[in-house]
């Protein structure tokens, strides 16, 4: 029962007023960011990070901040969803299908509340599953050396370029775009500069939350600009605000399902909320759409992706905290936010800092606990916060955007930069290349990169220490798998159609 | 198209870092990899993707029209203005300005977007610099 006393450890630091504020604030506005179309996760923890980091709040109160708002988010994002059809964020996109037609028959309470309880219950199996997991990891993470830590690199790369849907070969390419980026700058190797084409600028290399901010605010805005619809209409959220026994009961199973299986998912480097949710979504779809009601406002379809969304965001903390390699790309900024603080994410951590990893795992649970109560009764308020429209939030983003760039070095060659990156950002996005990676390759770039070299200085550079101990081995088939099986899949799936004609679409 | 013409552009920088890559010197180095091989192995990586998308491009990228670009190049160009004038101008005064005309791109009234702009020009000055501490530049206009 080691454990209990580690967490009895944690909740110490999570209850002291400074981070329990935090984490209420956190909630609160990593609800309204979730809710808010077009900014999800990653964009409330880039733009508040500097702002945490500014502010020089002790390390591990800006974990608990940053982690708060990305629990509120996954929280938010369902309530877009459900009222507008328009999803949140890209982890609630699921949530549509059947929480839409929920409300449009009236149930709008019914879906929300029910929806709020999957995300808790979500959000609490994700949470037991790190403190019970995370510490094993840990443990047996200690044992990598540096080639066991650069496959391990190439197999979260490999993730990304295998699960994020139609577009492998841009997901890889703007990893490697993201680990180019981190390569300018001083070598800290050798002391020579990289890439900085003599430019006092970027003797330091392109700053963290100069990247985070421009790829994650500032494309946004841009990407916002083409959607300028005036004042959506909300469904009313009128009837009955509670789900009742039934229902519940009817949802159960679908809830401890879908988180188990969001967990896991979570775990994976690389795959996110998104593909938790859908893969939960269509789970339960085949195991209990017998009258075809899913689609049409079935109240396990709102249940499902909930809960898989809210476990996956949990699990994808255990990859970050243990490994020191993220799990999302939400996570991979919060690794970024650490390094700031020249901590290093490790299984180090655990022996090294123990106040931070287990003051966040035990703030999860109290973050967890205030958003379902938040969510219930506060319904009504962010509603009326969800018609805010573009013409004053975008603004305050950029406004918000710019202190934060401007509070780490006060200049204004970052501003500059960062501006310059959203706007190559943009381009990026507009050509459907996902932007999660690129970040989860910048943050990468320097354990790939040390550890490669660490590892053939001691066999002073031959290659074949990559591929001796069976760690490396089972990893480099796991990256090969993953990357070939979509592929394969794909082209039989293809084959398939072509021999027998899909009665759909003939 | 698109890309094709992002495939041409960035290989073209792949053989930049190529270049920068092989014209780097290192004084002395005690390992048998060197700062150069990383940044070139990434060189010719991303070149084998550019390659893939040259051949296969996908085709359902889809641009703003012609309206759409012309606020998109308004609000790059307000957002470069606000970064160079950030310091100059000083964070009220260049956040007024700035939020007047974005708030007016994304289809706010003037009136609006100048209480809007004030308000968040002096409170956020207040805010961040004197309650929070994170330093804002005042402005030459205001010493």
């Amino acid at each position: 029962m080691e454990i209990m006393g580690f967490l009895g450890q944690g909740f110490l630091v999570a209850l002291k007023p400074l981070n329990l504020l935090l984490a209420l604030f956190g909630c609160f506005t990593g609800t309204v960011l979730g809710m808010l179309p077009g900014l999800g996760p990653i964009n409330g923890v880039a733009i508040l990070l500097p702002i945490a980091f500014a502010l020089q709040l002790p390390p591990e109160s800006a974990l608990i901040l940053l982690a708060a708002v990305y629990m509120g988010c996954e929280y938010g994002g369902r309530i877009s969803s459900i009222l507008l059809n328009v999803p949140g964020d890209a982890g609630a996109i699921m949530t549509t299908l059947d929480g839409n037609p929920m409300a449009k028959k009236g149930f709008a309470g019914v879906a929300l509340s029910i929806s709020a309880i999957a995300s808790f219950s979500g959000s609490l199996i994700a949470t037991i599953g790190i403190t019970l997991f995370a510490p094993l990891l840990a443990n047996w993470a200690l044992s990598f050396g540096p080639a066991e830590y650069f496959v391990l690199v190439v197999f979260a790369i490999s993730t990304l370029g295998g699960m994020l849907g139609g577009k492998p070969v841009k997901a890889l390419l703007g990893c490697f775009i993201g680990l180019a980026l981190a390569t300018v700058g001083i070598d800290s190797g050798t002391g020579v500069y990289r890439l900085t084409f003599d430019n006092v600028h970027l003797s330091d290399g392109i700053q963290f939350i100069v990247l985070v901010i421009g790829l994650f605010a500032i494309s946004e805005i841009l990407i916002m600009l083409e959607h300028t619809h005036a004042g959506q209409v909300a469904l009313k959220t009128s009837g009955r605000m509670l789900f009742n026994a039934k229902e519940f009961g009817q949802t159960f199973f679908t809830m401890l399902r879908s988180a188990i299986m969001g967990f896991g998912i979570g775990v994976l480097p690389g795959a996110g909320a998104t593909v938790a949710s859908a893969i939960a979504y269509t789970t339960e779809k085949r195991l209990n759409d017998k009258d075809g009601t899913f689609g049409k406002g079935d109240i396990r379809g709102v249940a499902a992706p909930e809960a898989a969304n809210n476990a996956s965001a949990g699990g994808s903390f255990i990859p970050m905290l243990t490994l020191g390699v993220p799990g999302s790309g939400t996570t991979a900024v919060m690794l970024g936010a650490l390094t700031l603080y020249n901590i290093t994410p490790g299984p180090l951590l655990f022996q090294q800092k123990p106040e931070i990893v287990w003051g966040l795992i035990a703030s999860l649970f109290i973050a967890n606990i205030i958003l379902v109560i938040m969510n219930i009764p506060l319904i009504g308020l962010f509603t009326r916060i969800m018609a805010i429209p573009y013409s004053i939030m975008v603004p305050l983003i950029a406004a918000v955007s710019f202190v934060g760039v401007y509070g780490i070095h006060s200049g204004t060659f970052d501003l500059v930069l960062m501006v310059v990156l959203g706007v190559i950002g943009y381009i990026l996005r507009k050509m459907d290349f996902p932007t999660a990676p690129i970040i989860l390759g910048f943050v990468l770039a320097e354990l790939m990169e040390q550890n490669l070299r660490r590892a053939l200085a001691i066999t002073n550079g031959d290659i074949s220490i990559l591929f001796e101990s069976p760690i490396s081995i089972t990893l480099w088939i796991l990256s090969a798998l993953v990357l070939i099986l979509p592929v394969a899949l794909r082209f039989r799936a293809r084959r398939q159609a072509k021999a027998s004609p899909d009665p759909l679409n003939p | 198209m698109s890309d094709r013409i992002f495939a041409v552009v960035w290989l073209a920088v792949c053989a930049l870092i190529a270049v920068q890559m092989q014209q780097l010197e290192i004084p002395f180095s005690y390992e048998p990899v060197g700062p150069k091989a990383f940044p070139s192995l990434l060189a010719g990586l991303m070149a084998l993707c550019c390659i893939y998308l040259l051949v296969k491009p996908d085709t359902d990228i889809q641009w703003p029209d012609a309206s759409g670009i012309r606020k998109g190049l308004v609000l790059i160009a307000v957002l470069f203005g606000y970064a160079i004038l950030f310091e100059q101008l000083g964070f009220p005064l260049a956040t007024a300005l700035m939020v007047v005309v974005v708030s007016r791109l994304f289809g706010g009234s003037w009136l609006n977007g100048l209480i809007t702009g004030v308000l968040t020009g002096v409170l956020g000055y207040l805010f961040f610099d004197r309650l929070l501490q994170v330093t804002l530049p005042i402005g030459q206009l205001w010493r």
